[in-house]
């Protein structure tokens, strides 16, 4: 970490990619892959769809970082890139959502305050009383930001389950925590 | 949106084990979207060999030479990828050959235009005439061969017969210039008989060349062709009677003649082309 690469913002690297600096997409890559690998990783139980995923992220990125509008973290447009490409790549194949995605769950604020709370509060307790369905339709939509669409072909589900089990879901937590 | 807290190193050390329940890992989620720092720090806790691997993969496809235009379109057209690559490398197939062959049909018929009506008409008509038998005679030339193609050494050395290949090429420049000198003789002045007439010799004079290619070298066989047809035509405009002789029943009856002959030759010396490569 001694090059002053390292020490630019993710913003300037990328718009070091959009002129085609492939420095800049290496130390991008460094900084970004690891966390993408271990959260798709959750998602999908298939190491090898998931390294794939990562690599065609990367590559998306270095022939779209124009399209990167200066707005928000680099990391949530690089994740939005990400579970996208997943998408794209379980189309075929959805997953059985017991075996990859029984880790489902929700997060209604972004607040960290809130989330710091989950941690030994009434939240936590009230997802872990979720069903895995329940719990995979609201990680989709609130955590991954995926909308109903992209959800339901993740999850391989038509598009109205996934909106009536989201409303379910958000009904049985307001239950909860009432 | 960054705050003073962070996830403790062993926090994140579970999350990265997947050893974390829903709620607690959907809070590290969330934080490591807007934190940097915590991303750092998870950093080292992935699969870092596995990480490097893949690098190696994305940096390939980086520097992969993007698919020009001609060649994803023959793709998308349903042509095998090597086929496509190397007819998308022929050098009279590039925009700048389509472009330089588009112009010179431009001028000749502009100049048939402005000559209509007038005495010099007939004359004008043959230069039109002459250019677009011509044209696919020029791009066969510089579409296979050593000297003129980028990627010869390539295509000789690749598992495929450099006679398909001298096949492929000639047809497409073939195919290309056909419809362009189609669309050329839509806008002359007449559109009788004469804005057809440079079919037959057109096809007569090309494959005549791929005949001719598969004993020397391309760029030779169309000089020789060539000569011989502008020697022809220019004879024949002197003559007193007609000046578009070459192109009435006469010439196109001896063009389907050479058609005939040449698709015999070609289909004949399929088998010893290969062994008298030139190099």
């Amino acid at each position: 970490m001694s090059t002053p690469q390292n020490r630019r913002e993710d913003p300037s690297l990328l718009a070091s990619v959009a002129d085609g600096d492939r420095g800049a997409l290496r130390t991008l890559y460094e900084r970004h892959a690891p966390w993408l690998t271990l959260r798709l990783k959750r998602r999908c139980a298939d190491p090898g769809i998931v390294e794939e995923v990562v690599q065609d992220t990367f590559v998306a990125v270095w022939k779209g970082a124009r399209r990167y509008r200066g707005q928000g973290e680099v990391a949530a447009w690089i994740w939005g890139i990400g579970i996208r490409r997943l998408i794209d790549r379980l189309r075929a194949r959805p997953l059985p959502i017991p075996s990859a995605l029984d880790r489902g769950g929700i997060v209604i604020s972004a607040e960290e305050e809130v989330l710091l709370s989950v941690e030994h509060g009434d939240l936590g307790m009230a997802l872990d009383r979720l069903s895995p369905e329940l719990r995979a339709v609201m990680q989709a939509t609130a955590l991954d930001g995926l909308t109903t669409r992209e959800a339901a072909k993740l999850l391989g589900i038509p598009q109205g389950t996934v909106k009536t089990r989201l409303m379910r879901a958000r009904h049985e937590l307001r239950e909860a925590l009432a | 949106m960054m705050s003073d807290w962070h996830a403790d190193e062993a926090l994140l050390a579970r999350y990265a084990a997947d050893e974390l329940d829903d709620a607690r890992a959907y809070s590290v989620e969330a934080h490591l979207m807007a934190c940097p720092t915590c991303r750092n720090v998870l950093a080292p806790m992935a699969d870092t060999s596995r990480i490097d691997a893949m690098w190696a993969e994305v940096a390939d496809r980086v520097d992969a030479p993007s698919v020009g235009v001609v060649e994803r379109g023959l793709l998308r057209l349903g042509v095998k990828g090597y086929a496509a690559r190397l007819l998308a490398a022929t050098p009279s197939l590039r925009l700048s050959w389509l472009a330089a062959e588009a112009l010179v049909l431009g001028f000749a018929v502009l100049a048939a235009n402005s000559a209509s009506g007038r005495p010099e008409a007939d004359a004008v008509t043959l230069i039109f005439l002459m250019t677009a038998a011509f044209l696919p005679v020029v791009g066969i030339a510089v579409a296979f061969g050593p000297g003129v193609d980028p990627v010869y050494e390539i295509g000789v050395s690749a598992p495929m017969r450099s006679y398909r290949l001298l096949l492929l090429r000639a047809t497409a420049v073939l195919a290309t210039s056909l419809c362009f000198t189609f669309v050329a003789s839509l806008a002359l002045p007449r559109l009788d008989w004469t804005a057809a007439a440079w079919l037959l010799p057109s096809l007569g004079l090309s494959l005549g060349t791929m005949a001719l290619a598969t004993y020397v070298r391309p760029l030779h066989a169309a000089i020789a062709v060539g000569f011989a047809w502008i020697l022809i035509t220019v004879a024949a405009a002197f003559a007193p009677s007609d000046p578009l002789a070459v192109f009435r029943v006469g010439g196109q009856v001896a063009s389907l003649l050479i058609v005939t002959v040449s698709t015999w030759v070609l289909a004949h010396r399929r088998g010893t082309f290969e062994e008298e490569i030139f190099v």
